[in-house]
C-alpha cells in the first residue's frame, strides 16, 4: 500500500479514536470545569464500562443484544459507583483539590484491583455486535468502527443538548462560572456536583462499552484513556467543551498518523510532548479560561 | 531556633542513624536486605517530601527522577564499565539535569496543571525507556551483578554482593541525605520554601523570587530521588522500566503522607511501614495494590497529617 | 526636590473597566502622603502597580529617578518599597516569629554560606525589634491565626518594618483596630516617617488629618484633588466624591 492509502487509513483510525476520546475526555473536562477537581480514577470508569460490557456479552446470547444491554446497563452501574464515591469520599473532603487527587488515586487502585480479583488478569475479547466490512479500493475497513464513531457523535450531541437546553445544564454552566453566585440563585450545588461526577463516569463507561469489541477488556486498560484524556483536556482547556472536541481530533489524528507510520509508543510520546509545548506557552490550555 | 533546641533536633536525627547502624548486627538476614532497600527508598521519599511537604508542590512524576538516576548510573556500568563512585555521580548529575529542565518548563504552571504536566513528562520518560528497548531492555531490565567492580577499603576488597556493603552503603546515603535535608529545612532557604508553601504571593512581595526557589527545591528533590535511584541500581544490581512507571511515582506520595508530610523523619517511617504492609499483602493475594488504594483513602480522609505530623501537632512542636 | 516616587500616565484596565486611568503621582522623600477616596476609586489597584503586585496596562513608574515599571516585586522590595495588605496576608500556619523572620532575614542572605546557615541570633534581634515596635513581643511564639484580627494587622506591619522600608505603603492599616491601637499606630507611623517615606491609604479621616503632610484624593480611577489636609477637608469636589453619586 502506498503513502496515500496509508494516510487515509491513518486518518480513519484517527477519526474513530478521536470520537471515542472526545466522549471520554468530555467526562473528565466536565468534572473539572464544574467541580474544579481532577478525577484520576476516570480511566477506571472507562475500564469498568468495558469489563461490564464483556460480562454482559457473556450473559445475553447475541452479541448485538449484549451490546445494547451493556450500552444502557454499564453506564448506569458505573454512574452508581461514581455517586457512591462522591457521597462517601469526595463530599467529606469538601472537594479540596489536592485531597481529591489523592483520594481518586486510592479509588483507582481499589477499582483496578477489585476487577483483577473478580474478573481475572486475562484480557478477554468481545465479539462485535455488528459485522460488516466497508471495502475501499485499497483495503477493507471494519464497519463496526464506523458505528462506534457514529454512536460517539450521538453521545456528544446528547451531552451538548443537555448542557445547553436543559435546566441541569444551566445549573452546571452556572456552577462552573461562579459557584457562590449560582448558589445564591438557588442552584443546589451538592446535588449538581454529584450528578456531574456521575455523568462524567457514565460518559467514560459508555466509551468503554463502545471500544471493547475493538480492544479487549483488561483490568489495566484504564491508564491509556486516562492519559489521553488528560492530554486532550489540557490542550483543549480545562472546562471548555468546544476545546475538548477540537483537541480530541488533534490528538486522535496525530495518534493515528504516528501509530500507522511509526509506532504506537512513539505516538504517545509525541502526544505527551505536545501537551508540554502547549502548557509552556499557555498554562491555561488553548481554549481554557484564564483562572482569576 | 536556640542552640539548645538545635542540639536536640540534631541529636534526635543522629540517634536515629546510630540506631539504624546498630540494627544491622541484630537483624535476621531477610530483614537485613529489606532495611537496606527501605533506607534507599526512603531517600526517594525524602526528596519527594522536600517538594511537597516543604514547598507545597505536588508532583506525580517523581519516578522520572528516580529512573534518571537509576539509568544514569546503571547504563554506564553495564555498557561502559564505570566504577561505582563514577556511576553514582553520573546518576545524580542526570537527576539534576532532568529536574532542572523539567522545572524550567513546568514551573510556569502550578497546582493541578503542574501535577498533570509532571505525570505527562514522567509517562513520556517511561515510554521512552520502553521504546529504546535495545539499550534498556525495557521491563525485563539489566542485571548489573558481576559487572560492578568491587570497592577497595584500605587493602581489602568488598564486593557488591556483600550484605554489609548493601546495608552500610544504603545507610550512608540515608544519613547524608537525612542530615542534608535537615540543614536545608533549618536554613534561611528552608524558611523561604515553607513561606512559598503557605503564601506564595506574600513571599514574593517580601523580597523573594519564588520561581527561583521553587526551581531550587525541584532540583534538590530530583537530585535526592536520583541519588536513591542510582544507589538502588548499584546496590541491588537491577535497572528496569518498572521504576519509571506511574505507580512508582505514587509510592513516595503515599510514603510521605503516611509518615507525615512536612516532617524530616516522616518519609522513613512511611516507607518502612508500607514496604512491610505490601510485602505482607503480596503473600496473600496478587491484588495487593488494593492495600495501596485503601491506605491512600484512609490517610486522606482521616489521617492527613500522617504519623509524625500527628505526633508533632500533639506532643512535639519542635520536630522539624 | 526630585520625587522619591513618580508615576506617569499610569493606567490599569480590567476588561472594560478603567480601574486606574492615566494617574500622575509624585511622592516627595520623607513625606507622609495619604491617599483617600471612596470604595472602588482605584487606590489599592494603584499601589498594587507601584509595589509590583499588578502589571500596569500602560504608563510608567519611577523610583529615585530610575524606571521600575517592569521590575519584579522582589527587586522592588530590595529597593525598599514595602507593601502591607488591605486584607491581611500573613502566614497563618506559622508563628509570629517565623512570619517576621522571613522579611527580616532577607538582607542577611548574602552569598551561599549565609543562605545555608545563618546565625539565628542575627535574625532574632531584628525580629524582636520589629515585634517590639508594634507591641507584639509577647506573642512571638503564638501561631499567627490564633491572634485577634487587630493583632494580625499589627503583625502585618511588623513584617513590613522588618523588611527595612524606604517607601512604606500602608493599605488601610487602622481597619479593625481599637482606639488605643490606632493612636499607637499613628505614633509608630510618625517614628517610621523620620527615616522613611509613607504612602497611606485610609478611610479614617481623623488619622489622615493628624498624620498626613499631603493628601491625594482619587475617584473613579483618577486623581481629583491634591493638597494639605486642611485644603482637602474643605474641598467641595472631595465632598461630592464621597457623598454625591
Amino acid at each position: 500500500m502506498s503513502f496515500g492509502p496509508h494516510l487515509f487509513l491513518a486518518l480513519l483510525e484517527g477519526t474513530v479514536t478521536a470520537f471515542v476520546l472526545a466522549v471520554t475526555a468530555l467526562g473528565l473536562s466536565l468534572v473539572f470545569g464544574v467541580m474544579r477537581i481532577v478525577n484520576v480514577a476516570h480511566g477506571e470508569f472507562f475500564m469498568l464500562g468495558a469489563v461490564l460490557a464483556s460480562l454482559c456479552a457473556g450473559l445475553v446470547g447475541s452479541p448485538l443484544g449484549g451490546f445494547l444491554f451493556a450500552l444502557v446497563a454499564a453506564p448506569l452501574a458505573v454512574g452508581a459507583i461514581a455517586l457512591a464515591a462522591d457521597w462517601l469520599v469526595l463530599r467529606r473532603l469538601d472537594y479540596h483539590p489536592e485531597g481529591t487527587i489523592v483520594a481518586t488515586i486510592g479509588l483507582l487502585y481499589i477499582l483496578q484491583q477489585a476487577v483483577l480479583t473478580f474478573y481475572g488478569p486475562d484480557a478477554r475479547p468481545v465479539t462485535a455486535p455488528v459485522y460488516f466490512r466497508i471495502e475501499f479500493p485499497w483495503f477493507g475497513y471494519s464497519g463496526y468502527k464506523i458505528v462506534v464513531a457514529a454512536i460517539s457523535a450521538l453521545l456528544l450531541a446528547a451531552t451538548w443538548w443537555l448542557l445547553t437546553r436543559t435546566r441541569l445544564g444551566l445549573y452546571m454552566r452556572a456552577a462552573q462560572q461562579d459557584l457562590e453566585m449560582a448558589q445564591a440563585f438557588g442552584v443546589p450545588a451538592r446535588r449538581v456536583y454529584a450528578i456531574v461526577f456521575a455523568l462524567g463516569a457514565m460518559l467514560a463507561a459508555a466509551a468503554g462499552v463502545l471500544v471493547v469489541p475493538i480492544q479487549q477488556a483488561h483490568y489495566l486498560m484504564g491508564l491509556d484513556p486516562l492519559l489521553l484524556s488528560f492530554i486532550v483536556v489540557i490542550i483543549g482547556g480545562l472546562g471548555s467543551v468546544k476545546g475538548t472536541l477540537v483537541a480530541a481530533f488533534v490528538v486522535g489524528w496525530s495518534d493515528g498518523i504516528v501509530s500507522v507510520f511509526f509506532s504506537p509508543t512513539l505516538a504517545k510520546i509525541v502526544a505527551t510532548l505536545l501537551v508540554a509545548a502547549v502548557l509552556v506557552v499557555r498554562p491555561s490550555g488553548l481554549f481554557g479560561e484564564e483562572r482569576a | 531556633m536556640s542552640d539548645r533546641a538545635l542540639g536536640r533536633v540534631f541529636g534526635l536525627h543522629v540517634a536515629v542513624i546510630a540506631v539504624l547502624f546498630a540494627a544491622q548486627f541484630v537483624l535476621p538476614p531477610y530483614d537485613h536486605t529489606n532495611v537496606a532497600r527501605i533506607l534507599v527508598l526512603s531517600v526517594y521519599a525524602l526528596g519527594y517530601n522536600v517538594l511537597l511537604g516543604y514547598t507545597g508542590l505536588m508532583s506525580l512524576g517523581h519516578a522520572m527522577f528516580f529512573a534518571a538516576g537509576m539509568y544514569g548510573a546503571g547504563l554506564p556500568v553495564y555498557y561502559l564499565g564505570f566504577g561505582a563512585p563514577g556511576a553514582l555521580a553520573m546518576g545524580i548529575l542526570c537527576g539534576i539535569v532532568v529536574a532542572g529542565l523539567f522545572g524550567l518548563m513546568a514551573l510556569r504552571t502550578s497546582g493541578v496543571a503542574f501535577l498533570i504536566v509532571s505525570l505527562m513528562f514522567a509517562q513520556a520518560f517511561y515510554l521512552a525507556s520502553l521504546y529504546f528497548n535495545e539499550i534498556t531492555l525495557g521491563d525485563q531490565g539489566l542485571i548489573l551483578s558481576g559487572k560492578l567492580a568491587a570497592l577497595e577499603f584500605g587493602g581489602t576488597q568488598v564486593g557488591f554482593h556483600e550484605p554489609a556493603l548493601k546495608y552500610n552503603g544504603a545507610l550512608l546515603l540515608f544519613a547524608v541525605c537525612l542530615l542534608g535535608t535537615l540543614v536545608l529545612r533549618l536554613s534561611p532557604v528552608g524558611r523561604v520554601l515553607i513561606a512559598i508553601r503557605e503564601n506564595e504571593e506574600r513571599t514574593r512581595l517580601l523580597g523573594y523570587d519564588s520561581f527561583r526557589y521553587k526551581l531550587l527545591s525541584l532540583v534538590v528533590s530530583g537530585a535526592l530521588a536520583a541519588a536513591a535511584g542510582a544507589t538502588y541500581a548499584l546496590l541491588f544490581s537491577y535497572v528496569g522500566s518498572t521504576f519509571a512507571s506511574i505507580l512508582f511515582s505514587i509510592y513516595p506520595l503515599l510514603w510521605s503522607l503516611l509518615g507525615g508530610i512536612g516532617t524530616i523523619l516522616g518519609p522513613l517511617l512511611g516507607t518502612a511501614f508500607m514496604f512491610y504492609l505490601v510485602d505482607l499483602a503480596s503473600g496473600w493475594t496478587s491484588a495487593y495494590l488494593f492495600v495501596v488504594g485503601v491506605a491512600l483513602l484512609v490517610l486522606v480522609l482521616w489521617f492527613p497529617r500522617g504519623i509524625l505530623g500527628t505526633v508533632r501537632a500533639r506532643w512535639l512542636p519542635w520536630l522539624p | 526636590m526630585s520625587a522619591l516616587l513618580e508615576t506617569r500616565a499610569l493606567s490599569k484596565r480590567f476588561g472594560g473597566l478603567n480601574a486606574v486611568h492615566e494617574v500622575d503621582l509624585q511622592v516627595a522623600p520623607g513625606e507622609i502622603r495619604a491617599l483617600i477616596g471612596p470604595n472602588g476609586a482605584g487606590k489599592t489597584t494603584l499601589v498594587g502597580m507601584i509595589c509590583g503586585r499588578l502589571a500596569p496596562t500602560s504608563g510608567r513608574i519611577f523610583h529615585r529617578g530610575e524606571e521600575i515599571t517592569s521590575m519584579p516585586p522582589w527587586e522592588r522590595l530590595k529597593r525598599g518599597i514595602v507593601y502591607t495588605f488591605q486584607v491581611t496576608s500573613i502566614f497563618k500556619g506559622l508563628s509570629c516569629y517565623e512570619n517576621v523572620a522571613l522579611p527580616a532575614q532577607r538582607k542577611l542572605m548574602t552569598g551561599i554560606a549565609a543562605r545555608v546557615a545563618l546565625a539565628e541570633s542575627a535574625v532574632a534581634t531584628r525580629v524582636q525589634a520589629a515585634l517590639d515596635s508594634v507591641g507584639l513581643a509577647a506573642e512571638a511564639g503564638k501561631q499567627a491565626d490564633q491572634l485577634a484580627y487587630g493583632h494580625q494587622r499589627l503583625l502585618e506591619l511588623a513584617m513590613a518594618l522588618a523588611a527595612d522600608p524606604q517607601l512604606l505603603i500602608l493599605d488601610e492599616p487602622t481597619q479593625g483596630l481599637a482606639e488605643a491601637e490606632i493612636a499607637q499606630l499613628c505614633d509608630l507611623v510618625r517614628t517610621i516617617a523620620r527615616k522613611a517615606t509613607v504612602l497611606l491609604i485610609e478611610h479614617n479621616m481623623d488619622v489622615v488629618l493628624s498624620l498626613a503632610s499631603r493628601v491625594t484624593v482619587m475617584d473613579a480611577g483618577s486623581i481629583v484633588a491634591e493638597g494639605t489636609p486642611a485644603e482637602i477637608a474643605g474641598n467641595p469636589v472631595v465632598q461630592k466624591a464621597y457623598l454625591g453619586r
